[in-house]
């Protein structure tokens, strides 16, 4: 047998020592950074501290999670299955009957959009809590508080969830009870509430982002809403938290509500904490994806179609325009026939709050449905009725009054760049003025009296109340805050969330005042409780 | 095995007998001269004729004739000669013997292409099966796995619907992972994952599948799914020799959704009556021309030799302005040096393709586009956008017509694929084998939606008469390469036959692209020009870039041992690491080992030719479907936010959760099979059983919120247990004689079973799905459930409708309501079993082939009946009315079983019928066949929708589709049989071809 030559041997050995056998993957990671190679400078710090707002954007004026759980399950807004279309396996049909389940994308898609904003914030203050410098002192105020805030809410929606506030656990967490989690959130609140910026509502430091008011804001409606969670009522100290706000002198109503909600409302004085977005660089206020018909599009020159969805309900709408309900100066407004005829009602100016009746191109033509209901009345002019034929299979696809309190500008592309106010000044009045008539058990104590007032005048262009009761304090309150994303809580704090009104027969059991905990939370954490009831 | 495969075996053999100089001949004694004949009573040439006990003798010339001087005539010849028993005859004084000799399956060994090497297939110990391209699907195929479709037991090819750029879906035996890739891993000339595609079919010689882990195993990481390795032509030495293949197909669509026509819709009365009547099937599709071109060249001379081929495919499709232009071009060479013992080798690839995609969802359209309007008007109330189309403000809907001709939607692909290696035999023996490959791959995309066009859910979701038009251009790269060593040994001590092999592999892969879209243009005609594009001035314009890679590094060796060729033994080992795994669990180790046994070479059982058991076990491994899942990676979120002082700034957070402890999932399997012949070869075929357990599956799997930050995180979650059992069988109907009959036939049936799910992590199910837009979002239909078999469909049961109208559903847990509690499962989206079955008959210079090939036993969800088979959709589009439509019906769609039908078929795939002309030998064509191909002439199925075909995964993502990196989560493999919407119609053609060799 031959032998092999040493130079063999050396040239295979050397092929095989071309043999890599380094598989660190950050050496093949080219397009992202990760925990090491990111916090580096103040901007980097400031950008993951955004995390915790950014997850904000899209939440409020759309129908992904939370904002749809406060109106759609309240007697302010529909989702009606128009033939084809958003019948979506029944989902928003149940969120207006009441009937939501565990699986349902609200309830789940809420508690995940809530709990990624605790996580964020959690995450984002154990990177800043090691480094003990002013700047990060102050934020980690703003962070405990904004936590608290993603708290209120999973305590008003859910309440026994889970308390997690350790980024590093790793240990799926239990139910806390909706006491725990209450007096979390108002320790929480109190205890950072002096490392919080005064800042006024115009202020470019803390415009979009949580200051000493918001948090009073929160802590306003914890108290307010404090019999709901714990059944020991907090009229005083939720007067107090408004007193904080009402007494800094920095906020006020504005002369025209509508300037509220305009495009450009940035800075309104009655803006205590305020979504910043914009159709570009922040997007998800898709109002008018979610509200306008198909055939909008031409009209406001949209740069997408829009889905046909959400419409107020009927009774909602008539409260404005009813001179009983709403007494005020009468004249033309779209009536409750399935035509929508003109009718003799009152105008108030938050009727801007709607879009209803003809639709009309700025030359005054009517905007044409080819694909009108052959069962509509109106036929191919485009014209939104309040009434509303059906809620399901088959509502037709031009019935029910649009959400038009955000001004839906021409151009837009189904986003807004208006800011959405999460809370607002006028609020904050009702607020205290419900705090002071609870508390008194007078609803025309003169403070709460005077304050409806205040509000009927100023934003309604409406004659005053000369004396109210809970149900007229509920449904001005209703009128001024409609679509705000409060009234699911308001109905429950009033009683009147298990109540029948149109498309929602009363609720058999009061266990739906609690969302369902997502189905896959409970079979992904064992640990996990269900609310009773589901 | 089919005698010309035989034939080509010989003449190969008799080919390299021609090179290798003969011992000498003595010129004493007696002479004897004969002729060796095979049992047809044709000359063999090159037979070997031996003086028994001497080394005197000499080889048959090219008639068969020999002629052997031997010293007396006392003495004893022997004749032989591969895939023939071996023959002695005394001398006994003649001087001429004449001899015919028996031809002998058993020796007859075809090789079979193993990872890293061959092997004779009488030494397979584990479940390899072999498709030479004469078993190939026959007809216009571009697709390389479709000339598979149904020729192999328990590998299931899958391609619904008639679109010319749609990829097939290929499962072997079953799901068996949930990882990187539920497909195959393919090697082409030693290219490891290597896209099948790269190769034209024209130029493909054999095609090997690897079944069972045991020898899938050397590929370790990537073999879960199995392997198919394919072998390109290469040239053989001989004068230069030209072949053209050339033929052309008509194609037409054969099954649409049924739908109703303009008059039933008016009588329906639930809609608006457009006053046209319109078939809108018609209006898109059309009788689709394609032709295809092979030229190729091969040859060789001593040292050298070369296979060159050049391959156009004008492909058109069945829906107008579709279909692709390829142009593929293959270099194979071979250079021989220093006696033979260094072999290097060459193989280039290169193949370009344009490709008109088209919109699947024009085939949704035209089935729910109102009958009765025109397709176009003047009228400003339906001419929408001044385009001069009919359009109508519905959701999700859009003139199909309108859809086709006014948008675009292009992909040019090019693949480049360079593969040299260099063998050395040190001593004999030890070869050391280097090997370099690179795979390129680039995609173009270009897809523009004019001014005027309506079209809003396609694609990008957008309207181009929304956005003064929107374009989108996107780049993708992908790339990578291979390194590999390997060190071989093949020796014989006394009957035992040893041989190994071992190396090194080093791979890495490379994704880079970027993508822009952008709109409002001032004019259509500018659009090619992204800059025109006014989005950009205004920021609305979006671009996208990445760029991401892995590494994968391998050690791995094999031992076979042959006794005698009755028994064998297989042993393998690799140890592979992946960067994409987390830093202690990057490496993971896949062995196997097999074993076999022929029986027929020790025993004599009467009618039984060869018997051989073997077993085998195995691990392959299956890689995560992305990089970076352990590294907590930061990504900007989609939406900036005000950071003071009208300044927006991106928010930079995790984008998932990390999973530092992701590791390998692995497979586990054992095969047992049997390979016989029986019958004097007429009767062949091979039987596998076997069981396979996948653990540690990687899935996105829902974990809880908190302590984690996203609701899901990509886990090892649980377990899949399959068992399947494979049957293959052919069958010499008719051998001897001019008219020959073959016919063989392959049966295969699964299960597959999610055994286990992580308690700690996932829910009792996973991998649903939903219905989707328009309207049933919410609405899951599938679900893979703990315990029990994959491909659940999932819903209420429909028990008929009241006098309402309402639907009525059993009422599961009698509650008196119906809820989610009472869905269950309502179907199965995999076949009970699947078959395949070929013949072939012959008759002098006639052969005729047919493969009819079907899977039953499975269930699809019909979601065309699903979103419009009802009369109240009426009133926004056109109704499906199969023979379930119900016209009594009041209620909107409530998604139950009423829509998942059975969907069992039988198809015939392909029938050929060729002619070859016999020419003399000093002709100018050696060799000319001209055929006629028909391909799914018949359909068999209960199924109401277009194609009954099986549905292995769920796929949605329009833009994936086409996608050199397509999103995992975009594909959905445990929610098989979902007809989705936009599957084209099932089509027939007919193939006029001619080979011809000159």
């Amino acid at each position: 047998m031959k032998r092999i030559s040493l130079t063999k041997i050396f040239t295979i050995g050397l092929l095989m020592m071309a043999a890599c056998t380094d598989l660190d993957e950050e050496d093949v990671l080219y397009d992202t950074v990760t925990t090491k190679t990111f916090y580096k400078n103040d901007q980097e710090l400031l950008s993951a501290i955004g995390g915790a707002y950014s997850n904000l954007y899209g939440a409020f004026g759309s129908s992904s999670h939370i904002w749809p759980a406060y109106e759609v399950t309240s007697d302010e807004i529909v989702v009606p299955t128009r033939g084809a279309d958003w019948g979506d396996g029944g989902h928003w049909v149940r969120l207006k009957l009441h009937t939501y389940t565990p699986q349902d994308p609200v309830p789940t898609n809420t508690w995940n959009f809530l709990y990624r904003g605790v996580n964020t914030c959690n995450r984002v203050l154990a990177t800043l809590e090691p480094l003990g410098t002013d700047v990060s002192k102050a934020y980690i105020a703003e962070l405990k508080a904004l936590r608290a805030i993603y708290y209120y809410w999973l305590l008003d929606l859910y309440g026994n969830v889970p308390l997690s506030v350790d980024a590093t656990a790793t240990e799926a967490p239990t139910n806390s009870t909706r006491q725990e989690v209450y007096n979390f959130i108002e320790k929480e609140l109190l205890d950072n509430l002096p490392a919080l910026q005064k800042t006024g509502p115009a202020d470019e430091a803390t415009y979009g982002r949580v200051n000493y008011y918001t948090a009073q804001a929160v802590l306003a409606k914890l108290y307010l809403n404090a019999q709901v969670y714990t059944g020991t009522p907090q009229w005083a100290e939720a007067i107090a938290a408004c007193d904080e706000i009402i007494n800094s002198g920095k906020y006020a109503l504005m002369a025209n509500y509508r300037d509220n909600f305009k495009r450009d409302n940035k800075g309104s004085t009655e803006f205590i904490w305020a979504i910043p977005y914009d159709e570009i660089q922040a997007t998800g206020f898709t109002m008018p994806h979610i509200t306008l018909h198909m055939a909008s599009q031409a009209q406001l020159n949209m740069t997408a179609q829009p889905w046909n969805g959400f419409a107020t309900v009927q009774e909602f709408y008539q409260s404005y325009i009813d001179p009983v309900q709403n007494p005020g100066p009468q004249g033309s407004v779209i009536g409750l026939d399935p035509a929508g005829t003109p009718t003799t009602g009152t105008v108030d100016e938050r009727l801007s709050n709607f879009i209803v009746g003809p639709q009309t191109f700025p030359d005054g033509s009517p905007v044409l449905d080819g694909g009108a209901d052959p069962a509509d009345p109106n036929g191919p002019p485009m014209t939104f009725t309040p009434y509303i034929n059906e809620l399901q299979p088959n509502a037709w696809r031009q019935s029910g009054a649009r959400i038009g309190k955000w001004e839906i500008y021409r151009g837009n592309n189904g986003n807004l760049s208006n800011d959405y106010a999460i809370f607002r000044y006028a609020d904050i009045l009702l607020m205290r003025a419900e705090a002071v008539a609870r508390q008194s058990g007078n609803w025309n104590d003169a403070y709460t009296l005077a304050i409806v007032n205040q509000i009927r005048a100023e934003h309604g262009g409406v004659e005053p109340f000369p004396a109210i009761t809970e149900d007229i304090f509920l449904a001005e309150r209703g009128r001024e805050m409609f679509a705000e994303a409060f009234r699911r809580q308001d109905l429950l704090r009033f009683g009147r969330y298990n109540n029948a009104w149109r498309f929602h027969p009363a609720d058999p059991s009061p266990h739906v005042n609690l969302f369902p905990i997502p189905e896959n939370q409970i079979n992904a954490n064992q640990k996990l409780k269900q609310n009773p009831g589901y | 095995m089919p005698n010309s495969l035989l034939l080509r075996w010989k003449y190969s053999i008799l080919l390299l007998l021609f090179c290798i100089p003969l011992t000498g001949v003595y010129a004493q004694g007696i002479t004897v001269k004969g002729k060796v004949s095979d049992d047809q009573g044709q000359g063999i040439p090159g037979v070997n004729v031996l003086l028994k006990g001497t080394t005197t003798g000499t080889s048959t010339d090219g008639n068969g004739d020999y002629t052997l001087a031997v010293p007396n005539g006392s003495g004893t010849l022997a004749y032989s000669f591969i895939g023939f028993v071996n023959q002695e005859v005394p001398i006994n004084n003649r001087t001429t013997i004449d001899v015919t000799l028996a031809s002998d399956v058993k020796a007859l060994e075809e090789v079979v292409v193993v990872g890293y090497g061959t092997q004779k297939k009488g030494e397979i110990t584990s479940a390899v099966t072999k498709i030479d391209a004469e078993q190939f699907n026959k007809g216009n195929i571009a697709d390389v796995s479709r000339l598979l479709q149904g020729k192999v037991a328990g590998l299931s090819i899958a391609r619904p619907g008639g679109d010319p750029n749609s990829r097939s879906a290929i499962r072997l035996r079953g799901l068996s992972t949930l990882g990187a890739n539920t497909q195959p891993l393919v090697v082409i000339d030693g290219q490891i994952g290597a896209d099948l595609n790269t190769v034209d079919p024209n130029d493909i010689k054999s095609i090997d599948v690897l079944k069972d882990a045991a020898s899938a195993a050397i590929y370790g990481t990537r073999g879960s799914a199995g392997v198919i390795i394919i072998t390109t032509n290469s040239g053989e030495v001989g004068p230069p020799q030209f072949t053209y293949n050339g033929f052309l197909t008509a194609e037409d669509p054969a099954k649409f959704t049924p739908n109703m026509t303009a008059d039933e819709y008016r009588a329906l009365g639930k809609g608006t009556d457009y006053g046209a009547s319109t078939n809108w099937y018609d209006e898109i599709s059309r009788t689709a021309l394609s032709h295809t071109h092979n030229v190729s060249l091969s040859g060789g001379s001593v040292g050298t030799t070369y296979n060159a081929s050049l391959n156009y495919r004008d492909f058109q499709g069945v829906a107008i302005n579709t279909g692709f232009e390829q142009l593929n071009g293959r270099l194979n060479l071979v250079q021989k040096a220093f006696k033979d013992k260094l072999v290097v080798n060459l193989n280039l690839n290169m193949t370009k393709r344009t490709g008109q995609l088209g919109f699947p969802e024009a085939f949704k359209y035209a089935a729910i586009f109102n009958p009765t309007a025109p397709v176009r008007t003047t009228d400003p109330l339906y001419d929408l956008t001044g385009s001069g189309y009919f359009e109508s403000n519905f959701v999700d809907y859009a003139n199909p017509v309108a859809v086709m001709e006014q948008n675009t939607n292009d992909q040019d692909l090019k693949r480049l694929n360079i593969t040299g290696s260099a063998e050395y035999e040190i001593v004999r023996g030890l070869k050391f084998l280097v090997r370099y490959a690179q795979q390129h791959v680039s995609n173009y995309r270009w897809s523009y939606f004019p001014r005027n066009s309506f079209h809003s859910r396609n694609l990008l979701g957008v309207s181009g008469f929304a956005r003064g038009g929107f374009a989108y251009k996107a780049d993708e790269e992908s790339f990578n390469q291979l390194y590999e060593n390997t060190l071989s040994y093949s020796t014989n001590i006394s009957a035992l036959n040893i041989s190994g092999v071992a190396g090194y592999s080093y791979q890495d892969f490379q994704n880079k692209g970027f993508s822009i879209r952008a709109g409002n243009f001032l004019t259509d005609v500018s659009a090619e020009d992204l800059g025109t594009a006014q989005d950009l001035r205004e920021g609305r314009a979006t671009a996208d870039s990445y760029k991401n890679g892995s590494r994968l590094v391998a050690f791995f060796g094999r031992l076979n041992l042959n006794y005698n060729d009755i028994a064998f033994l297989t042993a393998s080992l690799r140890r592979e690491g992946s960067t994409q795994f987390g830093e202690n669990n990057k490496w993971g180790m896949f062995p196997a080992v097999s074993a076999g046994f022929d029986l027929s070479r020790i025993i004599d059982i009467p009618g039984v030719d060869n018997l051989k058991f073997r077993a085998s076990y195995g691990v392959t491994g299956a890689l995560p479907p992305m990089s970076y899942l352990s590294l907590p990676t930061l990504s900007p979120s989609t939406s900036s936010f005000y950071a003071g002082n009208n300044r927006y700034l991106p928010s930079y957070g995790p984008d998932k959760n990390p999973n530092p402890d992701l590791k390998w999932e692995k497979k586990a399997e054992f095969d047992a099979g049997v390979d016989f012949a029986l019958l004097d070869n007429r009767l062949t075929g091979t039987a596998d059983y076997y069981v396979r357990n996948t653990s540690d599956l990687i899935f996105n799997g829902t974990v809880p919120v908190p302590p984690n930050l996203v609701s899901t995180t990509w886990l090892n979650i649980g377990e899949l247990k399959s068992s399947g059992f494979e049957l293959a069988l052919g069958y010499d109907v008719l051998r001897d004689g001019p008219f020959t009959w073959n016919s063989a036939g392959n049966f295969s049936t699964y299960s597959v079973t999610l055994a286990s799910l992580d308690p700690r992590y996932a829910a009792p199910y996973v991998g649903a799905t939903n219905l989707g837009t328009p309207g049933q979002e919410a609405t899951q239909i599938t679900r893979a459930v703990r315990g029990e078999k994959i491909g659940m469909l999932w819903g209420f049961i429909y028990e008929g409708v009241d006098e309402g109208g309402k639907y009525k559903f059993r009422d599961l847990n009698s509650d008196g309501k119906i809820d989610d509690n009472d869905r269950t499962q309502i179907g199965n989206g995999l076949p009970k079993f699947e078959f395949g079955w070929t013949n072939t008959f012959k008759y002098k210079n006639f052969d005729l082939n047919f493969f009819i090939r079907g899977s039953l036993g499975h269930d699809i969800i019909n979601t065309y009946r699903a979103f419009y088979e009802n009369p109240n959709v009426a009133s926004s589009y056109n109704v499906v009315n199969s023979r379930y439509f119900n016209p009594a019906i009041t209620d909107g769609q409530i998604f139950s079983s009423l829509f998942v039908e059975k969907a069992s078929f039988v198809k015939m795939d392909n029938a050929t019928l060729g002619y070859n002309f016999s020419f003399p030998k000093n002709a100018a064509f050696k060799t000319l066949r001209v055929y006629v191909t028909g391909q799914n002439l018949f359909l068999i199925t209960d199924y109401t929708g277009v194609d009954p075909e099986v549905r292995y995964s769920d796929n949605t993502n329009q833009l994936s589709q086409n996608s050199l990196n397509p999103s995992p989560t975009d594909s959905n493999a445990l929610a098989p049989g979902v007809d989705r919407r936009e599957t084209w119609v099932f089509t027939r053609s007919y193939t006029l071809g001619v080979n011809l060799g000159f």
